[in-house]
């Protein structure tokens, strides 16, 4: 499939789904899943929480569902949705699925030095992450990819709580603006 | 992919249909179009305007140069609000443009500081024209958040300081011709309460979740 034949059909299938037609609806999303995945994929590798950020992506895209222009391409409506839902997944990581709750001793999972270059060799893949800078990067990765505290975080990387807070949203803005610069 | 599965069944069984989209610049522009003639009728309704502002317009070039930058920058603004409720339709580029135009503007207005581009006079003068700017753009808000929180703003905040900018400068455009004319009371007289109403808009915002109260959310 071309990605213009591709484009239509989406823009097709979503139009039918307008008109309350089922089928074409499961279809699309079907579809979508898949593209939604390897986006993210792509751009943040094997990461735990691209399967939340899939899951966020189709409820997002059900909701938003009436806002699609068939005059309009798909592509960017779809993406801009993912783009958004993938930053607003990232933000509240920690708020979901922590790494960390699957050991019972924190101070275990403190030790652990080996999680975090095990983070990083997964990041090869995603390159969006590679662009930031290396601080920020280490905020990220230790908070929202391995699952640390914030306070488990500054004890490591001997900062204080405030300076790894700054870093984590800094280096989620950046995200954000790589994103939306990767769609244009 | 299990999970996923099941979501795609739940989020397709019994789907309801829903209504085609609006055309997003079409909805923009006769939002404009309506709060631009309820601000003009209300500033007229309330007190006279400035006399012979109508005659500047046409005998002094640069007041007319001020006056149409000051509605585009305001329409490009608007139409970025609009488009900044549906997913994809505002680039960052469009985004930039109109705040570029806004900054050219009000930038006229500290030039005219230095070199004014009608004489300043008190001619003019309305007693109330900060709180008129101030109350007659609030239904110009809440109007517009009532038609963008129907559609599926990204970013609801963004939107809303976007449509309140717009909505306040529009009666601080059109005290330019209703008031007495001098750059320092034009700034802290008609553009800054219009300038005031973008927090007011943003808190509005805050405490609005568009997207719980979806009328298509299963």
């Amino acid at each position: 499939m071309t990605r213009g034949s591709d484009e239509q059909r989406w823009s097709r299938l979503m139009v039918s789904a307008q008109a309350g037609n089922e089928s074409d609806y499961r279809l699309l999303l079907t579809e979508l899943t898949a593209v939604i995945y390897n986006f993210l994929r792509s751009r943040f590798g094997d990461q735990h929480f691209i399967e939340d950020c899939v899951q966020e992506s189709l409820i997002a895209i059900h909701q938003a569902r009436h806002t699609y222009d068939p005059q309009r391409n798909f592509r960017p409506w779809l993406f801009a949705i993912v783009r958004h839902k993938a930053i607003d997944t990232l933000s509240n990581q920690n708020r979901r699925k922590k790494v960390v709750d699957n050991y019972h001793d924190e101070l275990h999972v403190l030790s652990q030095a080996g999680r975090q270059s095990e983070a990083e060799s997964e990041l090869s893949q995603g390159d969006i992450l590679v662009s930031l800078s290396p601080q920020h990067r280490e905020a990220l990765i230790l908070t929202k990819f391995i699952g640390y505290s914030i306070a488990e975080a500054s004890e490591k990387l001997c900062i204080s709580e405030s300076a790894v807070k700054v870093r984590i949203h800094r280096a989620i803005h950046k995200l954000q603006l790589l994103l939306e610069a990767d769609e244009q | 992919m299990n999970n996923h599965d099941s979501l795609i069944a739940n989020l397709s069984r019994n789907l309801a249909p829903v209504p085609p989209p609006p055309n997003i610049n079409r909805l923009a522009m006769v939002w404009f179009c309506l709060s631009a003639f309820f601000v003009v009728v209300l500033i007229h309704l309330m007190g006279p305007v400035r006399p012979g502002a109508f005659l500047q317009l046409v005998e002094k070039p640069r007041f007319l140069l001020e006056s149409l930058l000051g509605l585009a920058a305001i329409l490009w603004v608007c139409q970025s609000a609009f488009r900044g409720a549906i997913p994809g339709a505002l680039t960052s580029r469009f985004y930039a443009f109109g705040i570029m135009l806004m900054i050219l503007w009000l930038a006229q207005y500290l030039t005219g500081l230095v070199s004014p581009a009608l004489e300043p006079s008190m001619l003019g003068e309305r007693d109330h024209c900060f709180l008129e700017t101030l109350i007659y753009s609030l239904p110009l808000i809440l109007s517009g958040l009532l038609l963008v929180r129907r559609l599926y703003p990204l970013r609801p905040i963004r939107t809303a300081m976007s449509l309140s900018l717009a909505a306040g400068m529009l009666p601080a455009l059109y005290m330019q011709l209703a008031c007495m004319y001098e750059p320092s009371h034009i700034l802290t007289h008609h553009i800054l309460p219009g300038l005031l109403m973008v927090p007011v808009g943003a808190t509005i915002a805050m405490f609005w979740r568009p997207h719980r109260d979806m009328p298509n959310e299963h």
